[in-house]
């Protein structure tokens, strides 16, 4: 590191006790920002490199401080509830700190990188033998000074440390970041280019191209690598994506990729785009059905990986099953994914 | 959705047709033929008594009833035919023998179909054995204006707490039981009392033996009756199988728990006849009349019989009488309903822990025990503690958790040692009895009740018979000494004027610094503690005089060495523990207090205490503030913990200055809250913290509901900075780890059952709890939510700002997400289904 390095980031949350993040118990920081722009995205707050207001309408007592606070007059009472005039919000706060509820949020907070480490540190009790913390996003390698420094110290203090990323960034990045990294997730979400460029505003040949060299970075020294898709009704989840990233693990990163996960589209965010006042093209989508799930882990399986590194998470639809069908489904397991990050 | 598939509840499994129909007989409570009601006995004065009010001193629901109860009992008692002595004996004497009477020559007896343990009857209201000088100078103590009854009830009104001298609650010396039958402990008593010279024994010392001795024989004689009985029943019984059961039974009776156990079957006998003429002699159902560390005295026991050749399965089936039995304490008021009227009792069992230098206990019959609880379950009683610690195995985590994902939370207590033995290492240092707790036996502590932390077989330390809350000095340190609203009785109507009760600590509309108002709260807080010990000695002193328990005095260690009732102080251990309730709410007020009136200036003190007394009613935005803005305790930030840390040490640091005056008991500290932070926040006014009346107050030593926003591990640290962390420059009370609160601390937290859905994440839980090992506080209970609860959340979001789903392992705040979505993640839930 030399000093010249950025050391403060825009960070979007920080989620202690995470579970599905990698093994053990975590930390996850998400940065704010994103190289790619998903049309599925379950964190549309993280997309921008912004800070952002939303209005949280739950919290909210309708006292109207805030829109005596704004400077801009950006905010607006709208009868059914209150209205950011987002081309004349810069975010400057003011709203945020007079709010009584906070029911007025900014999304995105400096931190230094120390300090982070100093906050992830709390929970190191409960990091055990495998836990840690891992930086997502956003895009960590979209701020790779910062995350590499972040992570740097961490694991000065003996934190196991993950890189959860899409692999839409430059070589540099990467390189600046995996020093410092114990073990990498990596998003492979289309194999087709074309496709890719039209679900994520990019094609995927830089991605393909960087996760080669990550996996042989994490072959050389042993660091784990997992590799995750999003099963998107209507986009990737189709059986030739699922067996053609499957063909793409087994002639490029065999024995490498300790682990494919498939994470089911997740509709929870809804809220989160309807605050932000974005429109959604999977806001009526309905989540996939089991079966469906446990085709495309099927499909996986059979795509030439090892199978045993094949696993599947997230919600599923729900049907009506009978008591005996309960019984079944409680065996499998399934599920888990978090939408504070991007996929 | 379909309604058949409701979600799921544990259900018993694995049962025996034998456990199956006494479980399920038990389960249908007042439609028995067979019942362990209370039976009322009297001495057949006009003055006598049975129902004795202090015990329920602590349970503000009883308050109504105490003048009914008294009179229906002596309405109801039957006569028992007095030893022509009797009225010469002293009180201790005259109790024993009636109790014993009672027992072994009134009360029926029956052995239940299949069962395997005898002693059915035990639920008792006994003749307090007063004569009328006696039962007037009580009477006189009890009643009138300065009267224990109306200062108890005043401190409750008034919104101080409660206090009152309760029964039960501590760990009996059972394993000297086992080990020397009662027939050891009454030869040491001859022994004792024929040591002692000519006056001592015309004197209290000599009484006290002499009934103890009386006492002594009661679990023997008990016990023949029932052995003839099962000899009786044995020749008339066809079953061959059975036959030969009740035969071992008369058999195990004979011997034990006169004669010491010789294998399993007559330790559990023994114990469970030794452990119900407790509730006998105390006429008090249970309520924390614990077995401390059952897996480990029971062990030689059960060891020896299994080598021996007893069936793994026959050993369970033993111990799942033992569960019946523990059972039938409801049965006191089984008329009201199937569990009386409160489902509040706790024999405790404990379970694993650590040994000599930290090493691990478990051993075979904890996981026998761990099966025995999860077949009964859902059951209430006994209630189990499982003790871990920094060395507790895996294979021991892997049950505990196994058995929480499938039981909608923990069927057990979760205590963890480290915390637990440090606090006992300061009460050892605080009051000085390094000789009975130290580094070489701290291990062996146990708790009693709920989580209540105490020695074993030696130690009374009064766990739940002061109830302060804590807030009260904040409402004082506001009105300079004054309730903030005026009281008035919901029966009566009448209005107490409001008047200057608490100290004069000036007005605070005047102080310009946070520091004058922490002087004025620091001041009402040591107000506060005084006022409870001097409330609190009425009840001890009464009890000490007029309410003896010889028998149970032959089980603690101390009574027979010092010829000294337990209710007198006899207990080698003998404390009485305030537990201090409201913590959070008290701490968060604090911190809105100074934030929204020194620090931020957001509004005057003047407005402050106006808002309050307006009950919040328009002052919508300082309540939101004080919501919302003000820092809260339980989300791992050092400066809110900081004042956390404060309020603890000043409560705790005073309640240690304080002993009883007629029984020369120390003051503890603990934080329990049993159920009081829910009535109390009916009585408590509005608090700082943005509370209104009427809403709940914070659970003993959890963040206020809805401050825990950062999650459960930011939460347990919280609480394990509380009571004081880890020491930074020396040992601290215990291998470094500190704690104010010797009597142990109540913590529950909240999961979604997705957090332990397969064996993956199931690790990731075990690591939390042994994170809490490391940075949490005494006593953790797991609780897993469900649909009613999202429900619930659904209703009241604002009670449920802190509620994490983990639908899909996506880390939602619950509230903070759309009504359709809601209803989703709650058919989920219902169906277990992610």
């Amino acid at each position: 590191m030399t000093e010249a390095k950025k050391t403060t980031g825009l960070v979007l949350n920080i989620q202690r006790m995470s579970t599905d993040d990698g093994p053990g118990l975590r930390t996850t920081v998400f940065l704010k920002g994103c190289s790619l722009a998903c049309s599925w995205c379950h964190n549309p707050e993280s997309i921008s490199f912004h800070k952002e207001v939303q209005w949280i309408e739950t919290r909210c007592i309708n006292c109207k401080t805030c829109i005596a606070a704004c400077p801009k007059q950006a905010i607006t009472d709208t009868g059914p509830g209150l209205s950011i005039d987002r081309s004349a919000c810069d975010a400057c706060g003011e709203c945020v700190s007079e709010c009584p509820t906070c029911a007025m949020e900014i999304l995105g907070a400096e931190w230094g990188a120390l300090s982070l480490a100093d906050e992830v540190e709390k929970d190191r009790s409960f990091f055990g033998e495998t836990g840690g913390v891992t930086v997502s996003g956003g895009e960590p390698t979209a701020q790779a000074d910062f995350t590499a420094a972040f992570l740097m110290h961490c694991r000065a203090r003996g934190i196991h440390t993950a890189l959860d990323t899409c692999g839409q960034c430059s070589r540099s990045a990467l390189e600046t970041i995996l020093p410092h990294a114990d073990m990498v997730l990596y998003d492979l979400k289309e194999i087709d280019p074309g496709l890719h460029k039209r679900f994520t505003g990019a094609a995927n040949d830089k991605i393909l191209e960087n996760i080669r060299y990550v996996a042989g970075y994490c072959a050389d020294r042993n660091i784990g690598l997992w590799v995750r898709t999003p099963v998107i009704p209507g986009a990737t989840a189709r059986d030739e994506n699922i067996a053609g990233i499957g063909a793409f693990i087994s002639a490029n990163l065999h024995g490498t990729v300790q682990r494919w996960e498939l994470c089911s589209f997740n509709n929870l965010c809804r809220d989160k785009y309807r605050r932000l006042d974005l429109g959604w093209e999977f806001a009526h989508e309905q989540l996939l059905g089991r079966d469906m799930m446990e085709h495309y882990a099927e499909v996986a399986k059979k795509s030439g990986v090892d199978p045993l590194i094949v696993h599947w998470s997230g919600a599923t639809r729900m049907e009506l099953k009978t008591a005996e069908n309960d019984e079944q489904s409680e065996k499998i397991s399934s599920l888990g994914r978090e939408t504070m990050r991007c996929n | 959705m379909s309604t058949a598939a409701a979600y799921k509840i544990k259900e018993a499994r694995g049962l025996s047709p034998r456990i199956s129909w006494l479980r399920d007989y038990y389960f249908k409570g007042a439609g028995r033929a067979w019942n362990n009601e209370y039976t009322a006995w009297t001495t057949g004065m006009p003055w006598d008594v049975q129902f004795d009010e202090m015990s329920y001193y602590i349970v503000p629901e009883m308050y109504a009833f105490n003048q009914t109860f008294r009179s229906s009992f002596q309405q109801s008692a039957r006569n028992v035919d007095l030893h022509p002595d009797f009225w010469k004996w002293s009180l201790v004497e005259r109790k024993a023998w009636f109790t014993r009477e009672v027992m072994v020559n009134h009360v029926p007896a029956e052995i239940l179909p299949g069962d395997l343990l005898a002693g059915a009857r035990f639920n008792l209201q006994g003749s307090r054995c007063w004569n009328k000088k006696e039962a007037a100078g009580r009477d006189r103590m009890i009643y009138g204006k300065k009267g224990a009854r109306a200062t108890m009830k005043w401190f409750h009104d008034h919104g101080y707490g409660n206090s009152g001298a309760t029964s039960g609650h501590l760990i009996p010396w059972y394993e000297r039981v086992l080990k020397t039958g009662w027939k050891g402990i009454h030869t040491d008593l001859v022994t004792r009392y024929n040591s002692l010279s000519t006056s001592e024994k015309n004197g209290p010392r000599g009484a006290q033996l002499r009934a103890m001795m009386t006492a002594a024989t009661m679990p023997r004689d008990l016990a023949y009756k029932y052995s003839e009985l099962c000899t009786g029943l044995s020749l008339k019984e066809k079953n061959p199988d059975r036959k030969q059961e009740l035969e071992v039974m008369a058999k195990n009776l004979a011997s034990a728990p006169w004669e010491p156990a010789e294998n399993f079957w007559e330790a559990v006998q023994s114990l469970w006849i030794t452990h119900m003429l407790i509730m006998s002699d105390e006429n008090y159902p249970g309520p924390g009349v614990s077995f401390g560390r059952f897996d480990q005295y029971l062990l030689p026991y059960w060891r020896k019989s299994i080598a021996q050749g007893m069936d793994r399965d026959f050993g369970k089936e033993i111990l799942k009488c033992f569960w019946f039995h523990c059972n039938t304490v409801y049965d006191a008021m089984v008329q009201v309903g199937n569990q009386g009227i409160t489902s509040g009792f706790g024999q405790l069992i404990t379970l694993s822990g650590m040994g000599k230098d930290g090493k691990d206990l478990t051993n075979e019959l904890t996981y026998v025990i761990l099966e025995v609880i999860d077949e009964m379950t859902p059951i209430l009683e006994p209630k189990p503690n499982v003790r871990l610690h920094l060395n507790t195995p895996d294979e021991l985590l892997d049950a505990v958790v196994d058995m929480i994902s499938s039981s909608q939370g923990a069927p057990f207590l979760l205590n963890f040692d480290e915390r637990s033995m440090a606090g006992m290492m300061r009460e050892a240092r605080r009051a000085d009895i390094g000789h009975l707790i130290n580094e070489k036996n701290v291990h062996d502590y146990a708790p009693v009740g709920c989580l209540e932390n105490t020695m074993q077989g030696n130690d009374r330390s009064g766990t739940v018979d002061n109830n302060i809350n804590l807030l009260k000095a904040v409402e004082l340190a506001l009105t300079g000494g004054k309730d903030l609203l005026e009281f008035t009785d919901m029966i009566t109507g009448k209005t107490d004027p409001v008047k200057q009760d608490g100290l004069r600590t000036g007005d605070a509309t005047k102080f310009r610094t946070w520091d004058e108002f922490w002087a004025a709260y620091a001041s009402q807080t040591r107000y506060l503690i005084k006022k409870c010990v001097s409330v609190y000695e009425r009840s001890e002193r009464i009890r000490a005089e007029f309410a003896p328990t010889p028998y149970l005095s032959c089980l603690v260690k101390g009574c027979a060495e010092k010829g000294m009732d337990v209710t007198r102080g006899g207990a080698e251990i003998s404390f009485v523990t305030i537990e201090g309730v409201t913590f959070a709410t008290t701490v968060d007020s604090l911190l809105a207090i100074k934030y929204l009136v020194f620090d931020k200036k957001e509004c005057t003190m003047e407005q402050l205490i106006t808002a309050l007394r307006d009950n919040w009613v328009g002052h919508d935005i300082l309540q939101a503030k004080a919501k919302n803005r003000a820092p809260k305790y339980g989300q791992d930030d050092n400066d809110a913990d900081a004042m956390a840390s404060a309020v603890m040490d000043l409560w705790t640091e005073e309640t240690w200055k304080y002993r009883t005056k007629s029984t020369g008991r120390r003051f503890r500290p603990g934080m329990l809250s049993w159920n009081y932070w829910v009535g109390d926040g009916y009585v408590m006014a509005a608090s700082a913290d943005g509370r209104p009346k009427g809403q709940f107050l914070s659970n003993a030593i959890c963040p206020s509901n809805g401050a825990d926003v950062k999650g459960p591990t930011a939460n347990t640290n919280s609480v394990g900075k509380a009571l004081g962390g880890m020491s930074k420059d020396s040992a601290g009370d215990w291998n470094g780890y500190m704690n104010s609160l010797p009597n142990g601390a109540s913590h529950t937290i909240t999961f979604s059952p997705s957090l332990i859905r397969d064996p993956e994440h199931k690790a990731k839980f075990k690591a939390f709890l042994r994170g809490y090992a490391r940075n949490g506080g005494t006593a953790l209970q797991v609780n897993m939510i469900d649909a009613d609860m999202l429900r619930d959340a659904q209703q009241h979001p604002r009670n449920y700002r802190h509620l994490l789903v983990r639908v899909t392992g996506y880390n939602a705040y619950f509230t903070a997400i759309g009504r359709e979505l809601q209803d989703e993640i709650i058919a989920r839930e219902s169906h277990k289904r992610y």
